[in-house]
């Protein structure tokens, strides 16, 4: 008995070992991000592992000098209206691939999970040249502007998908019940089913976001001026301009990094609900 | 059938329309263009019909050639290395009680953290620089610094220096991947392993517990357990992971294009990346478009092929 006891407990130490490695593999990159980041640059290029004094100045500097007030503003900005066209009509779209059985429903939703497979740099050449062509034949402007950055995005195959699934489960029940009512159904929509569907569109909203804040090829072909350029743009550039400024690097890093982080905590439990539950077969 | 009312189908339409619209516009005619495009000269605007030409040239172009190599490299150092070590680590957070939700939490972090912020950290940690944490801790196991993403030879070719072999033949260069794409790999893999594992967890919570306790009974071994029941179970989820993990390599862009220097640009630029500096730098719509279209047939191709050859051995109970 004792032996066996003492094998779980070596057992433990071993599972709670490796993850604890693991844990810090996973962690390590941040650490050293937030410590470079209240650096010198003569203490990021020496062998120093803990800043002397917190220099508060690298995100003042980086904030003022860098632009990155403006980038961060513009990348908010596109990602609230990317998060909401994708939320609003992703809903829209679901709705009748889960409810309505019209004719031609299947091609539909095929054409619509194709799109996931196209890599995002065959459709690039193209539609900048069909923006470009927009944005001559247009009366608002599309380069440099807003809809360049957002209307192509306002729609995602793996948001209908997702909330396409979740709306099949939603009882029959519910839907003739209403109908009794007199409900039709944009109120069945509005009333029943939205409230119902918080965990996969706050998920959906997640990836939009993330998805939103990490483009770069995109951004940097359709802004050539700093008006619309997204904090994506800003820190390639400014890696690729100033060189060895690792402490202004990592201080706009960080500051790229806290709003998806913030937005991931506040709903860290609904996120991970909604991602197991598209790893799950269908 | 029932026949469906007109009043309904005009409300699915509309309900449909926007989506639809955005879809089909930048989503699906982009592929039609694309066709258009590559057969045509075309600058910054459209030239001459040139019919193939652009095929022709790209079927003898390196650039494309590499863009393949580099692209497979880079799915064979990812995929099988991302599903083992998440399995693994999917399995252990399982069987334990406390700090479960803490685990997941730090797993997911580099899933979620912005690309492009991640991989301005990963620049300095595998810079030449022997201050970089990735040289401190190299030469801490008592090796030499190394140059890392700066670095176009072969993770071979330098292990076969260390060991004292000054020359060696050329190929341990082209069929080996450099030491910057490793370092890409790393830091593809200490993004998606927590994905991983979050999904992985979820399908090993839907195993009824009776199994391992029938099994259990029966005397197999934990190992035994693992390889009849854990494994069979969760090949769904593995292989939906792995579909997701083959196109993300052909998607890769923003990491390696951070993460690209000067001196190792041709080992680590996928096929994304080459198409991208076609249209970016040297404005060649025309041939880019003729690029991407062969991205698209390689990827409708290897996706029909896994769905054929993986996906019949996928076990989905019956």
């Amino acid at each position: 008995m004792a032996t066996e006891r003492q094998s779980s407990r070596g057992k433990r130490w071993l599972t709670y070992g490796g993850l604890g490695l693991c844990g810090v593999a996973a962690g390590l990159p941040f650490v050293w991000m937030l410590l470079a980041s209240f650096m010198t640059e003569g203490e990021t290029l020496r062998r120093v592992l803990l800043p002397e004094q917190v220099q508060w100045a690298n995100y003042v500097l980086a904030w003022k000098e860098a632009d990155f007030g403006l980038y961060f503003k513009n990348s908010l900005i596109i990602a609230v209206m990317q998060v909401g066209g994708t939320l609003l009509f992703s809903l829209m779209a679901a709705y009748p691939l889960a409810r309505i059985p019209f004719r031609g429903r299947e091609v539909v939703f095929v054409v619509i999970l194709g799109t996931m497979m196209v890599p995002e740099m065959v459709t690039t050449g193209p539609n900048f040249l069909l923006i470009n062509w927009l944005n001559r034949h247009s009366p608002i402007p599309w380069l440099n502007n807003w809809p360049a950055l957002t209307i192509p995005f306002m729609a995602s195959a793996f948001a209908i998908f997702l909330l396409r699934q979740f709306l099949r489960g939603i009882p029959g029940e519910l839907w003739e019940a209403a109908r009794m009512d007199g409900a039709g159904h944009l109120r069945f929509l509005l009333q029943i089913a939205l409230p119902l569907c918080r965990a996969p569109l706050l998920t959906v909203g997640m990836f939009t976001f993330i998805g939103s804040w990490n483009s770069l090829a995109w951004p940097m072909l359709v802004t050539n001026t700093p008006e619309w350029r997204p904090i994506s743009v800003g820190l390639q550039q400014f890696v690729s301009e100033a060189g060895a400024e690792v402490h202004l690097q990592m201080a706009g890093a960080v500051v790229s990094t806290l709003p998806v982080l913030l937005v991931y905590f506040l709903i860290q439990k609904e996120f991970t609900e909604g991602i197991s539950l598209s790893g799950l077969k269908a | 059938m029932k026949k469906i009312p007109l009043r309904e189908q005009a409300i699915a339409w509309g309900f449909l329309s926007p989506a639809l619209l955005v879809l089909l516009v930048f989503g699906i005619w982009p592929i039609a263009y694309a066709l258009y495009i590559s057969l045509h000269r075309w600058r910054i605007k459209q030239e001459a019909f040139i019919g193939v030409d652009h095929y022709v040239r790209a079927l003898s172009d390196p650039g494309l050639f590499n863009g393949f190599k580099v692209t497979l490299f880079y799915a064979l150092g990812t995929i099988p290395a991302e599903m083992v070590l998440s399995t693994g680590l999917a399995c252990l957070l399982f069987n334990i009680l406390r700090g479960k939700g803490f685990f997941r939490v730090l797993y997911f972090l580099p899933y979620i953290t912005p690309v492009i912020a991640s991989a301005v950290v990963f620049r300095t940690l595998f810079s030449p620089h022997p201050s970089s944490l990735a040289n401190r801790f190299w030469v801490f196991w008592g090796f030499e610094n190394q140059r890392w993403l700066y670095e176009n030879k072969s993770a071979v070719a330098l292990g076969l220096k260390a060991l004292g072999f000054s020359t060696y033949p050329a190929w341990v260069d082209t069929f080996f991947p450099s030491l910057a794409l490793v370092s890409v790999i790393l830091y593809n893999i200490w993004v998606y392993v927590g994905y991983d594992t979050v999904i992985l967890l979820a399908g090993l919570s839907a195993i009824p517990r009776q199994y391992y306790e029938a099994a259990e009974i029966d005397g197999a071994s934990p190992w035994q357990s693992f390889c009849q029941i854990t494994l069979p179970l969760i090949s769904p989820t593995l292989f939906f992971l792995a579909t997701v993990a083959i196109i993300g390599t052909f998607k890769a862009f923003n990491h390696i294009y951070i993460l690209r220097t000067p001196g190792a640009r041709d080992t680590t630029d996928v096929l994304s990346v080459v198409i991208f500096d076609q249209i970016f730098q040297n404005h060649n719509s025309g041939y880019a478009a003729a690029l991407a279209f062969i991205l698209f047939i390689a990827i409708l191709v290897l996706t029909l092929v896994q769905n054929r050859v993986l996906g019949r051995r996928v076990f989905y109970g019956d």
